[in-house]
């Protein structure tokens, strides 16, 4: 079976001692960043690629995907105890965990979204196996027509399913697009836009930009708001559920599990939008409705299993197809590239041991975020009570480091205090970020394999509807555009999202 | 929210198409001169300038958008956060190069501390210090970032 070749070999790999020990210190990092709100993995991640530029490309994706998956479980602990969602994919499990935590029932509640999250965790790691062959395939026989078509998919399809206005996130994305323009043409070696600035000559690194979009101006918002931060404070001893509480959970568990494995894999999902629909679900198939919001079990199962089943198939179009599925990915197609490893379909066959390590990496990392949340959970309470005044300056300071470290230029830290600056009128205006973010990192890819289409084609732009796989990419594009106008979908997308 | 008559423009809308319009004209400025080829044998310029076409469509909806919905506010801007986070990234990058990671991170620290209306100054010192032992160790001695820690 050439599916448990690929797994043993990515255990091989995953259980390697030091590729073990950076699982730890990403998911440690993970937990610690989830349960701090106010710093997500996006700048978190963004501010430890410089530092992983001396590492195997393995153990480096190793350690960022264990942060981004982590997160997840640390994000849940702050939503159960103190009401307010670590993550933006744990907003859901404030409604009924912290209900749980007020009601003296903080330690089921902690150990449910644990075991929840584990479960998911360990089944999406099968799915991603299963799942990456048939895709990485396929994509092999994808020319430059194809890569383009799927490209704008992932954009579209990235945009309509996130938050917020679709028409801005697109503005967003071609905004996005236009600064990953910036930089020598690869093509005719002539600068565009670079202003005359040196630096600017192999064009805008995402880092700073990423760190000044999520990362400051993120902070900058935060303390115009007061704080408010009660933690609810009382033994958690009782940190074993019940057998009633884990009869109840498990159908959920597996439901949250299916959502997330499938909103995950979309272009464009992710961890947060499978919550919000695993709630939705479990609400509606629940004999009595009214206990949500109230307590229930369900609601806390449900959608931490889809959370961190999002959060682990998100990686799939990545490591099949070389495009991200959210701004989180982009990173980590930044870190492929900084390995010097070009991110597409062919990494799967020239680097197995890389890509399965990762997926590999997922179960050892589920297993250390089990044993690391629930019993030293008490830890993690401790680190809630820094308060934010002392918080934040420590992490613009370590984002005015990481930032400098890419490539030891003060002008990064300039261009991140510029993008802070934009970040924050964009939060004023009520603009998503993330689309800007995913335009950056395509930009470059989309306008190399649309040129080279468009000179196999001597400049026909009809390549793309005669060509089969591209016209069907295309063909979703157009209905997915052509659904958001029709106002029936409109409705149901603002009550899913609003929910 | 105040009386709705007199007010009008939805703020958040008007802006964003106004900062988009800039981008493009923006882009269009920088590069008038590079040549646009032809769609079988493009130029530099040619997607820099067709994005920025499609920017100020996207410009120009929004902001006309703007114009004829109904009043939507900005929560206001509070100067003292974006200027002391500002102020402090700012200060790092002026210090980092010549007078090194120490005094840069430690005045980082302090002047991103007069962000926040909370912050006491007492504490503030100290934690500098400490956080500053702590980058110097992290970054400069486990992660081998090449920089200098003092300015001589």
């Amino acid at each position: 079976m050439e599916l448990f070749d690929n797994l043993l070999l990515g255990l091989s790999t995953a259980l390697q001692l030091n590729n073990l020990v950076y699982c730890l210190i990403g998911v440690v990092i993970g937990t610690a960043i989830g349960v701090l709100p106010g710093i997500g993995p996006i700048p978190t991640v963004a501010l430890l690629l410089p530092f992983t530029f001396g590492l195997e490309p393995a153990s480096a994706l190793i350690m960022l995907a264990g942060i981004f998956y982590g997160a997840q479980y640390g994000g849940s602990t702050t939503a159960i105890l103190v009401n307010v969602p670590g993550e933006t994919s744990s907003v859901v499990t404030c409604l009924d965990g912290h209900e749980m935590a007020k009601q003296g029932r903080a330690g089921p509640a902690l150990a449910i979204a644990a075991i929840s999250s584990f479960f998911a965790g360990t089944v999406a790691t099968v799915v991603i196996a299963v799942l990456s062959l048939p895709l990485a395939a396929l994509a092999l026989k994808f020319t430059a027509v194809e890569y383009f078509s799927l490209l704008v998919l992932g954009l579209f399809a990235a945009v309509i399913l996130a938050h917020g206005s679709v028409a801005k996130s697109l503005a967003m994305v071609f905004l996005g697009l236009l600064i990953g323009t910036v930089g020598i043409d690869v093509n005719s070696g002539i600068a565009r836009m670079t202003f005359g600035v040196p630096a600017l000559a192999d064009g805008l690194d995402f880092v700073p930009v990423a760190m000044g979009m999520f990362g400051l101006a993120e902070i900058i918002a935060n303390l115009e708001r007061p704080e408010v931060r009660q933690v609810v404070s009382q033994k958690l001893r009782d940190l074993i559920p019940s057998r009633a509480d884990l009869k109840a959970a498990f159908p959920a568990m597996l439901r949250g599990t299916f959502i997330g494995s499938a909103l995950g894999v979309l272009p464009g999902g992710g961890a947060a939008l499978p919550p919000f629909t695993a709630y939705a679900l479990e609400k509606k198939l629940a004999k009595d409705p009214s206990r949500f919001g109230k307590g229930a079990i369900e609601g806390v199962a449900g959608p931490e299993a889809a959370n961190n089943a999002g959060a682990q198939t998100s990686f799939i179009p990545l490591l099949t197809l070389g495009i991200p599925a959210n701004a989180l990915m982009a990173l980590m197609i930044g870190a492929l590239m900084m390995q010097g490893i070009q991110p597409g379909p062919q990494v799967m066959t020239e680097q197995p041991e890389l890509v399965w390590g990762v997926i590999a990496s997922m179960w050892t990392g589920n297993l250390m975020l089990l044993i690391i949340n629930l019993p030293l959970v008490g830890l993690w309470v401790s680190m809630l009570k820094i308060p934010y005044r002392l918080l934040f300056p420590a992490i613009v300071l370590f984002c005015c480091i990481g930032t400098y470290g890419i490539s030891n230029s003060a002008f990064n830290v300039w261009l991140m205090l510029g993008c802070a600056v934009v970040g924050y009128f964009f939060i004023k205006v009520g603009v998503e970020p993330a689309p800007l973010l995913l335009g950056l990192v395509l930009g470059p890819q989309l306008e190399e394999n649309f040129r080279r289409a468009m000179q196999l084609s001597d400049g026909d732009p009809s390549v793309f509807l005669t060509r089969p796989i591209s016209a069907v990419l295309l063909g979703v594009v157009a209905v997915m555009l052509l659904a958001m106008l029709s106002p029936a979908v409109l409705k149901t997308r603002k009550q899913a999202l609003a929910e | 929210m105040r009386s709705v008559t007199g007010r009008r423009f939805d703020w958040p809308d008007l802006l964003f198409g106004l900062f988009l319009i800039a981008v493009a004209a923006g882009t269009f400025a920088a590069t008038w001169r590079l040549a646009g080829g032809t769609a079988a044998d493009m130029g530099p310029g040619y997607m820099p300038r067709a994005i920025a076409l499609a920017l100020l469509g996207f410009g120009l909806f929004f902001t006309g958008r703007g114009l004829v919905r109904s009043y939507a506010g900005i929560e206001r801007v509070q100067l003292r956060p974006i200027l002391g986070v500002g102020a402090s990234v700012g200060v790092f990058a002026l210090l980092i190069e010549s007078a090194g990671l120490a005094a840069a991170a430690f005045a980082a620290i302090v002047i991103a501390a007069v962000a926040s209306r909370e912050s006491r100054f007492f504490e503030v010192i100290l934690f500098g210090l400490f956080v500053t032992a702590a980058a110097v160790l992290l970054f400069v001695k486990a992660l081998a970032l090449p920089v200098a820690i003092w300015p001589w």
